[in-house]
């Protein structure tokens, strides 16, 4: 069973029982193959570099749509000319945080030092988001409706096991975020 | 309609600055509710990112929550981009406009 992670003098640490760190791994993996660029990296080696696509268009998965959203609102044109500048750049940053977040469940317990901690608290806001868009979960009273399924045992549905792999991300995002806090008055 | 007049030196630099000013700021980030980021996440984010103190941080995150959106950072259009594209790497829902928009 997992323990909550903590604030210590050595640094934020948590346990993860091996079903559980091969449960995020998964869904890491699941996430970055979401965001993994369907297009190869432009033939143009400047643009490349920068990270410009000009070939990118809005996701047609919602849930990709809501890891790499429109940055301007009522305006396709500029939303669109926005996403070619910078959504390559954005897909490369995300699949660093997940691949390095997937590195760091080598070990239990997990002794991560706050960098390490909030790129796992990034990554896992990453699969919430996949996660709820599944489930979906579009109101603050469709949240409250999954929040009480907390038992394996309930899981016969693949709706109920999604919504207890929620729940659990949700959880350990919390405690590292409580922990990131508390780690301020070590 | 004002005529135009030849401003004295001094007058000229102050109008630079206003000027200066006026075109710098004219952007904004704004952060919009969803229902799957936690209360604490977007505060820590806030905190972390724009260095912002525990009570701004928690008040923005509350106008998030409650309001449904709230005008976190404003600035030049490079600048709102960058805070916009990091906010989308934290994955909160995060867009830019002008300052005047609707």
């Amino acid at each position: 069973m997992a323990k909550a992670f903590k604030a210590t003098r050595r640094g934020i640490i948590g346990t993860l029982d091996s079903g559980e760190r091969q449960l995020l791994r998964k869904l890491f993996e699941d996430i970055i193959e979401l965001l993994e660029p369907a297009e190869p990296a432009n033939a143009d080696p400047l643009a490349a570099m920068v990270g410009v696509d000009s070939t990118a268009v809005t996701p047609s998965d919602s849930a990709v749509r809501r890891l790499l959203p429109d940055a301007v609102r009522n305006d396709d044109g500029e939303a669109l000319e926005f996403r070619r500048l910078t959504e390559r750049s954005l897909r490369e940053d995300k699949i660093g945080t997940l691949r390095g977040s997937a590195l760091l469940l080598e070990s239990s317990p997990l002794t991560l030092t706050a960098e390490q901690a909030r790129l796992m608290a990034r990554a896992l806001n990453d699969v919430r988001l996949v996660l709820a868009d599944r489930l979906k979960i579009e109101t603050d009273e469709d949240a409250a409706r999954l929040h009480n399924i907390d038992d394996v045992a309930d899981a016969d549905d693949v709706e109920t096991y999604l919504a207890l792999v929620y729940n659990f991300a949700s959880w350990l995002q919390e405690s590292l975020v409580q922990a990131l806090f508390g780690l301020k008055d070590k | 309609m004002t005529v135009g007049t030849a401003p004295d030196t001094e007058r000229l630099e102050e109008t630079d600055t206003d000027q200066l000013t006026a075109s710098d700021i004219p952007w904004v980030v704004i952060v919009w509710n969803d229902p799957v980021n936690l209360m604490s996440y977007v505060s820590y984010v806030f905190q972390t990112y724009f260095g912002y103190s525990e009570a701004k941080a928690n008040k923005l995150m509350m106008e998030v929550h409650e309001a449904g959106k709230s005008v976190v950072a404003g600035g030049s259009r490079e600048e709102a981009e960058r805070d916009t594209l990091a906010m989308h790497s934290y994955g909160l829902w995060a867009t830019f406009q002008k300052s005047d928009a609707p």
